[in-house]
């Protein structure tokens, strides 16, 4: 009879005892303790696209990719400058977020089947709603891709741009030569030297290329879209915790953007906001960044430090920028755009 | 006992022992590694195996001799990368032989303009990256050749442009091949003839007039076959349509630059292979010719190459090799060969890094062991002609 007690005593002891540690513990985040220890966040960006991702002459880095790493250090490390920026070409980002040697990249990275399947990689969601078309020379007369054929076309090898081009005139039986260049700058710098009629990429990449061409003025961007190419951060597969942290970081800057959470009044919406999301969201109720082995006020330093997803979009390739691009897809899906984020619940 | 100690003993046995377990420890080496590799790449998600080479590539290519379309295999594209590093590398090749040996001879001249210019291009060439020169030759090609519309029109049948040179193509090639076949037949009576009177010069010491005969033989007779086949051959002529001239073919000017810098790079080491192999001629052996009698000319043609060849050929060998490897140096101008095509546009399509740089690392040492191969056979033919 004692056995038994002491049994069921020692059992219910034992289950206490995991539960309490089940409470506590998340799921080890190799890739989120590694970052801790280091005190920053190795990013992988684009060589050099004003706009998304580009380094002036004093090494600072601007743009849309730019301010989402940012906002990733600020939310993991309270801190949106502990960001290591790692340039990589079309070619390297696969090798270098594969080995380990960035967290995540935000890159101009189009979501696509094939890189999703094989590569060892998972996009999580969409920072910038991108479409493929072409920039010409304003002499041409080009007035759209139609306008094409017998063109030679320059592109960057490897980059979906190179197939779907490929693809697209040979649906429509119009012949192109396509250029296939290591980099975008040896491509758009083959465009800029005559070597070719036409250059190909997104649509926002080709307003902040334009810039740096010889006399911008002479060319122009055409606006038909022939493809349509979602892009966003990528992570390597595992580590879920990172993943979640990564994916939850766009949405709620999405989300803030849609509260009307902004860098300029987040004090006072912390303080006072009667929504339940924007208090989830800024971390006064929910304890949301606990969850994800975040402190509370992950979200709220994020929209401090860096803004919402509108703010930092105007800064960098909208009004306030030199591209000046319009919403467009980009806007939320309140406002007729694509941009989506599930809620704070 | 004792003859298992002599066994043990034998020199040639315990050799072949040793070189057993090297071979076998290499062999385990290599198999670990690819296993290992392989098992760490299915828990990261990375696909890998070699079937992607089935796969439709979809990637157009401005410079196609083979006969390839974007909806081929991507193993078609990989021919295409290969075919054209070989194209780029044997001609750059014969150029940069042709340009080094008479660079070399010039730097030997008593001709005091003559050696110093030879001298301060070796110099020049020799300190500069080859990367530079190929960028350099690449927009000295696009910076001077006119836009389409201002092309350079060869007879009203070819056109040079900044997008290339568009040239002909026969429609139908069966007059060509023809003419093809007379050349050759015409050039094998050439080579039967030049035996023959090398034969009579022996026995007899008459010579014939061989020189006039190859002029018949090796340049009239097969002019006159492809001329008159080009005659009656349907050609397609390019036609300036819209954008650029449509129809024939484009020679692509990154082809031409690519070529260009590695002949004139390639040439400025090759002339310093010659000239060192001209250097090693025992002065003698030119004095002994002179006293025969022999013209300087003769003299040149007929003991020093000859001689200087047998120095010359080993070193050639490691530049040839240089050649063959630098056309990788095409990826950086957009020329589609090996590197730019399969480790650049396929690579990146598939992301099967590991698989793909094996394939060209083999394919490369392939070519190389190849070129070295043939370079053998050639070191021992010309050490062997001694009487």
């Amino acid at each position: 009879m004692q056995k038994i007690v002491i049994g069921c005593a020692a059992l219910a002891a034992g289950l206490l005892a995991s539960a309490g540690a089940f409470a506590q513990q998340l799921a080890p985040s190799p890739t989120l303790d590694a970052v801790k220890a280091r005190g920053a966040i190795e990013c992988g960006v684009h060589l050099g696209l004003p706009g998304f991702s580009f380094a002036n002459d004093k090494g600072e880095w601007t743009g849309l990719d730019v301010d989402y790493c940012r906002a990733l250090a600020a939310a993991v490390l309270g801190d949106a400058s502990k960001v290591k920026f790692t340039p990589t070409s079309v070619q390297q980002r696969w090798p270098v977020l594969q080995s380990g040697q960035v967290d995540l990249l935000a890159r101009n990275t189009t979501i696509t089947f094939s890189r999703n399947a094989t590569l060892g990689v998972n996009f999580q969601g969409i920072n910038f709603y991108e479409g493929q078309t072409f920039i010409v020379r304003t002499k041409t007369n080009a007035k759209s891709a139609k306008d094409l054929d017998g063109a030679t076309v320059c592109v960057a090898a490897g980059s979906t741009e190179e197939k779907n081009a490929a693809d697209w005139f040979a649906e429509r039986n119009l012949k192109v030569t396509i250029v296939n260049f290591q980099k975008n700058d040896d491509a758009i710098a083959a465009y800029d030297s005559g070597r070719c009629d036409a250059y190909t990429a997104g649509i926002g990449a080709l307003a902040g290329q334009r810039i740096k061409l010889k006399v911008p003025d002479e060319h122009v961007i055409l606006s038909d879209l022939i493809s349509n190419d979602p892009q966003g951060p990528v992570t390597r597969w595992g580590d879920e915790r990172w993943q979640l942290i990564v994916r939850w970081v766009l949405n709620g800057m999405i989300a803030a953007e849609n509260l009307g959470v902004t860098s300029k009044n987040v004090d006072e919406m912390k303080a006072n906001s009667k929504s339940a999301e924007v208090r989830r969201l800024l971390g006064t109720e929910g304890g949301f960044g606990a969850m994800l082995g975040l402190s509370n006020d992950w979200m709220y330093n994020v929209i401090k430090q860096v803004g919402n997803y509108s703010e930092s979009y105007e800064r960098t390739v909208g009004m306030g920028s030199p591209l000046k691009l319009k919403r467009g897809a980009n806007e939320l899906w309140t406002k007729g755009g694509l941009l989506f984020t599930p809620p704070f619940q | 006992m004792t003859t298992l100690l002599a066994f043990i003993n034998n020199r040639a046995v315990r050799d072949a022992f040793w070189q057993a377990v090297v071979a076998i420890s290499v062999a385990g080496l290599l198999v670990y590694f690819v296993r290992n590799a392989s098992d760490n790449m299915v828990k990261a998600g990375i696909a890998s195996g070699f079937d992607f080479l089935g796969r439709t590539s979809g990637i157009d290519v401005p410079f196609v001799l083979t006969g390839y379309v974007p909806q081929s295999s991507i193993a078609a594209l990989l021919w295409v990368g290969v075919v054209n590093t070989m194209l780029v590398a044997a001609v750059s090749i014969v150029l940069a032989t042709i340009l080094g040996f008479f660079i070399g001879l010039a730097r030997l001249s008593s001709n005091w303009l003559l050696s110093t210019l030879a001298g301060a291009y070796v110099e020049f060439v020799r300190n500069i990256p080859l990367l530079f020169f190929v960028l350099f030759w690449y927009s000295v090609v696009i910076g001077a050749l006119p836009q389409p519309r201002e092309s350079l029109s060869i007879f009203s049948i070819a056109f040079l442009n900044n997008r290339g040179l568009t040239i002909p193509v026969a429609t139908d090639g069966t007059a060509l091949r023809w003419a093809a076949l007379v050349a050759v037949l015409s050039l094998l009576l050439q080579v039967a003839l030049a035996l023959y009177a090398a034969r009579r010069r022996r026995l007899t010491g008459r010579s014939l007039p061989i020189g006039s005969i190859a002029l018949v033989t090796a340049l009239l007779i097969p002019l006159a076959a492809f001329g008159i086949a080009a005659a009656q051959t349907p050609w397609e002529i390019p036609a300036l349509r819209g954008f650029n001239y449509r129809g024939g073919f484009v020679l692509v000017p990154e082809f031409v630059a690519l070529l260009g810098s590695l002949a004139t790079y390639t040439a400025g080491f090759i002339a310093e292979v010659v000239r060192g192999g001209i250097q090693a001629v025992p002065k003698g052996q030119i004095e002994a010719a002179r006293a025969l009698g022999l013209s300087s000319g003769q003299t040149l043609r007929l003991v020093t190459v000859p001689l200087a060849l047998r120095v010359v050929i080993p070193p050639l060998t490691s530049q040839y090799l240089n050649v063959l490897k630098n056309s990788s140096f095409g990826a950086a101008i957009a020329y589609p060969e090996i590197v730019s095509l399969f480790m650049g546009s396929a690579l990146n399509a598939t992301g099967q890094a590991i698989e793909i740089i094996a394939i060209t690392l083999a394919i490369y040492l392939g070519m190389g062991l190849l070129v070295s191969l043939f370079m053998a056979w050639f070191n021992a033919r010309m050490t062997l002609v001694t009487r």
